[in-house]
């Protein structure tokens, strides 16, 4: 008996090679071992197990039309094949698309219903395929989905690699990076589960499962790699599903479905691998030789029965004589000034993929089947948006220039206002704030006020602007640790609200109440997110700082009302995320209210809502926020919202124009324009739907993912306002350009830079 | 030989023998530990503190899942007892009654079942030594230290109709109910729930019942 087994990588992140040749020597004393490589650099080569060795040359250089005639000769002399690498196996399946009695691997057709995230063939096990979605979406949409799943997310490649993106920047540059890597923009976003990894190994030889084995991880490396495990039989209930899954796919060879479990004890689906694990041998130690199984099942010799040694099986690192034969490849020097040594994926692995994607496109098609999306990553622009566009007089504009969405602003405004109406009852009344510094422009700050909305200042200057467009002094709440800054600005009159951000802070403010500097109908404090970083507030991360609250809290004058601030941008922790806070900010403020004596009268929350989060027309969960308020804080008079961003936001676009056209290589494009990031600060943390108007028919068009950097007019590295876009056909030098969604941070953290 | 052969050689009537000791015999009459409240605000600030930072730690997971964040917070050590609310949240280090205590309340406060849990696991005498040598030179009980047998406590979490969990607050992670030997294994466990919890049968521990007020050894 022959086998050959590749897939022989052993460092943090191995392959199955070794433990499948281990555990093939034990069922099998006398088989005949041959370790298939595409790179002498892999250390698993040298394992003492194996009898021979058949080193191909690296995929990059190989001949694929001769490389199969071979394999297909070996197997057609009887000798058996065990591949331990996927892109390996897909490729053996591209060329026996109907297998062959001798390749322990699946087919084709197979692979495709394994194929990751959707997993089709997973229907009727008892696990759950986590949220994904293709990243053919349009930024937009992913910067969505990131949202709705609080950021806990993994961008992931079509066979290997995964990214964890905490943010927008470190998405753009992982989506770039993976791109790179295996030459295709076919990835997916999947959301993160928190639990324990558990994986169940099984073998079949035409659609027979012959076994299977169940593995928990009990140690895992630093990349979350298993290291230790305890194994066990699977469950009877998930066995029944699985056998019926491995007969209808006709599988045959190795097979792992990795799987997390969490709290609830619910199992979600990460993949489902078309070969054996790296652990493969921690199964054959507990007495599951699965590789022998599987042999077996293939031949009808009979493997020597595996004893179990332990259920439980932990690695450690071994030092093996390198074979004379295959002496050990020279070192590759760093990158002149780099640091390490960069050889990664010496076996050419990442070019067979774009080796197998030009031979046949829709090989790549089975990656991330089921992902729902538009190839073209267009965004979908409101009409409402064109609509105000359509009323400017866009020729001649001095560009680069905000352009105010009037009608759009208008309809936010009073969408809030309305809601906030919906949501009052006789006991508790809604209301709006609009956070001045998110966007001070004097036509926002007017339709704030002409919609009931109060004016959330964080220094006195903005309160004054607030005054001086009309706001009442009553209708001013002030914020934040700067709120006596300019000096000598304090309205004279009865503010409706002020928050202490520190107990130094509240302790100016009762002085300053006392001496009849300050008056406001409420006085409250602002509580810092716990869990969550943040640096305003007064802080409850111990027990001495929350007693020094609640001391702190009781020297607050008996004649002004009692209250509680607290903020936090859900836009950056993510909307579930944003609503746990809230409910956990409701147990501190009921805890303060009992502990202090004071009836909370006012709760002011915000914010940071992206727009989209904000204006959903779902509104049964901000129904039941105000529900919860009243059942946890029955003093509760008047609830304040920040939604400042998810009105000035929508409101703004900034025009460009494209300055020059670059051309380079394979179809890359730097377009340079006027706008840069001085315009646009707010480039690495959310993306902006572009529209390009045509410079002939002034038609607006959105523009998609392509191969174009918009790069800002400044001198500097960075600027550059939008990565990966497709310019439309016959743009060019003159056109315009228009970023919507500006009119937030952008508008009012814009700078003055490069302007002379 | 058969079987009467056999008996008849060696002695199997049962009251010939002394009853073999178990580790758990030194503890059993031994309480859970409690936190004790001064019925002031010093107390009430801890214990409101407590709930409502855990709470917090949640960070929008399962309420299920296990408080890391209070071994995160407080170090596993030797602890002084009686203790009160106010003086355990100042502490840096407290031991596994006073952990078990806060997880205890932290998951009732999140609307779950759960039930205090005594533990009896085998270490080494070395190890136990050790442990010896750290709670004297603090002046602190040796009481849980029984040669290579100690002591412990934790929390059972009630995950169904009669299925439970045990949280090891001072471990961080839940016990597994699939280990059966060696060391750092548990040797018996002791639930305190009401009786109605799992009938007549227990409680359900992975594949093992154990009887409410019992001490079951494993």
């Amino acid at each position: 008996m022959k086998v050959y087994v590749s897939g022989l990588y052993c460092g943090g992140n191995p392959q199955p090679g070794v433990g499948i040749v281990r555990s093939l020597r034990q069922g099998y004393p006398n088989a005949k071992l041959v370790g298939v490589e595409y790179t002498n650099r892999v250390s698993g080569i040298h394992w003492k197990d194996l009898d021979d060795l058949w080193i191909q040359r690296p995929w990059d250089e190989l001949d694929l039309d001769l490389y199969a005639g071979k394999v297909r000769e070996l197997l057609d002399g009887g000798a058996l094949w065990i591949s331990g690498s996927d892109l390996e196996a897909m490729w053996l399946a591209s060329i026996f698309p109907d297998g062959h009695p001798n390749l322990l691997a699946p087919s084709a057709a197979a692979l495709k219903r394994i194929a990751k995230p959707a997993v089709e063939a997973h229907r009727g096990l008892p696990v759950k395929i986590p949220p994904f979605v293709s990243s053919d979406l349009s930024d937009w949409e992913l910067h969505a989905f990131c949202r709705e799943h609080n950021w806990r997310i993994w961008l992931k490649g079509p066979y290997y690699d995964a990214a964890r993106v905490p943010g927008w920047d470190s998405f753009v540059a992982a989506r770039a990076a993976l791109t790179k890597v295996w030459s295709t923009e076919k990835l997916f976003l999947q959301a993160h589960v928190s639990g324990y990894e558990e994986s169940v190994m099984l073998a079949a030889y035409r659609g027979e499962l012959l076994g299977c084995v169940a593995m928990r991880k009990r140690d895992v490396t630093a990349e979350g790699k298993t290291w230790a495990g305890d194994v066990g039989p699977v469950d009877p209930a998930f066995e029944k599903e699985l056998r019926r899954i491995v007969r209808e796919l006709n599988w045959t060879g190795g097979g792992e479905l990795e799987m997390v479990r969490d709290a609830a004890d619910q199992c979600w689906l990460l993949e489902m691998n078309p070969r054996f694990p790296a652990w493969v041998h921690g199964a054959t130690i507990a007495g599951h030789n699965l590789p022998a199984l599987l042999v077996q099942g293939a031949t009808g010799i009979r493997a020597r029965p595996a004893e179990a040694e332990a259920l439980e099986f932990t690695r450690i690192v071994l030092e093996v004589p390198v074979r004379a034969d295959y002496p050990l490849p020279a070192l590759p020097e760093p990158f002149a000034g780099a640091v390490g040594h960069s050889m990664k994926h010496p076996s050419g692995l990442t070019s067979l993929a774009e080796r197998m994607h030009k031979k046949d496109a829709e090989l790549i098609g089975l990656v991330a089947d089921g992902a729902k999306g538009e190839a073209d990553g267009k965004p979908d622009v409101p009409e409402i948006y064109l609509s105000d566009i359509d009323a400017m007089e866009l020729d001649g504009l001095q560009t680069p220039q905000f352009l105010f969405f009037e009608k759009t602003a208008e309809s936010l405004f009073k969408r809030a206002a309305d809601r906030a109406h919906r949501l009052s009852t006789n006991e508790v009344q809604v209301v709006s704030g609009y956070s001045i510094k998110t966007n001070p422009d004097d036509r926002l700050i007017r339709l704030a006020l002409e919609n009931g909305f109060y004016a959330e200042c964080i220094s006195l200057a903005e309160a004054q602007k607030a005054i001086e467009i009309g706001f009442r002094a009553d209708q001013v709440i002030l914020n934040g640790p700067g709120k006596w800054w300019p000096e000598g600005m304090m309205p004279k009159e009865r503010m409706h609200a002020v928050f202490c951000d520190s107990v130094a802070d509240l302790d100016r403010c009762v002085a300053a109440i006392r001496a009849g500097e300050m008056s406001s109908k409420h006085v409250g404090i602002r509580i810092r997110t716990p869990n969550v970083t943040s640096r305003f507030g007064i802080p409850l991360d111990s027990p001495e700082t929350f007693a020094r609250l609640i001391e702190a809290a009781a020297r607050l004058p008996q004649d002004t009302a009692f209250g509680i601030h607290f903020h936090m941008a859900s836009s950056n922790i993510g909307v579930a995320q944003w609503w746990h806070l809230f409910e956990s900010m409701l147990k501190w403020c009921r805890s303060i209210e009992s502990l202090t004596g004071r009836r909370i009268e006012i709760l002011d929350m915000g914010g940071g809502w992206f727009p989209d989060d904000w204006h959903s027309d779902d509104e049964s969960k901000f129904a039941r926020a105000v529900e919860t308020v009243r059942a946890m804080l029955p003093g509760a008079r008047q609830i304040v919202s920040e939604p400042g961003k998810a009105m000035a936001q929508p409101s703004m676009a900034l025009a460009m124009r494209i300055l020059e056209i670059q051309e380079h290589e394979e179809d890359h494009v730097e377009a340079v324009v006027d706008g840069s990031i001085a315009e646009l600060p707010m480039y690495a943390f959310q993306p902006h739907r572009i529209l390009r108007q045509c410079g002939e028919t002034g038609a607006l068009q959105p523009l998609g993912r392509g191969k174009t950097h918009l790069m800002g007019r400044l001198c500097m590295e960075h600027d550059i306002v939008a990565a990966n876009v497709a310019l439309p056909e016959g743009t060019r030098a003159g056109d315009m350009l228009i970023f919507c969604d500006a009119g937030g941070y952008d508008r009012s953290m814009s700078y003055v830079f490069g302007r002379g | 030989m058969y079987l009467a052969e056999a008996e008849a050689r060696i002695d199997v009537r049962p009251q010939a023998r002394e009853p073999e000791a178990l580790a758990s015999d030194r503890w059993q009459h031994f309480p859970y530990s409690a936190l004790a409240h001064h019925g002031e605000a010093c107390c009430e600030i801890a214990r409101q503190w407590v709930v409502a930072m855990d709470f917090a730690q949640l960070n929008g997971a399962e309420p299920t899942s296990g408080p890391r964040w209070l071994r995160h917070k407080y170090k596993w050590g030797p602890s002084p007892w009686p203790m009160h609310w106010c003086e355990v949240v100042k502490r840096k280090t407290i031991d596994c009654g006073a952990h078990a205590a806060l997880a205890l309340e932290a998951f009732r406060a999140r609307g779950l079942t759960a039930f205090p849990a005594q533990l009896v696991q085998r270490y080494s005498e070395e190890a136990t030594e050790q442990w010896r040598g750290k709670w004297s030179g603090e002046a602190v009980s040796c009481h849980w230290l029984d040669g290579e047998h100690i002591y412990h406590e934790a929390t059972a979490l009630l995950v169904g109709e009669d299925e439970i969990k045990i949280w090891d607050a001072s471990a961080g992670s839940w016990v597994c109910p699939r280990q059966d030997g060696g060391y750092g294994s548990l040797v018996a466990a002791r639930i305190f729930a009401d009786g109605h919890y799992g009938g007549g049968e227990g409680l359900r521990w992975g594949e093992r019942r154990l009887t409410p007020g019992v001490w079951v050894q494993i």
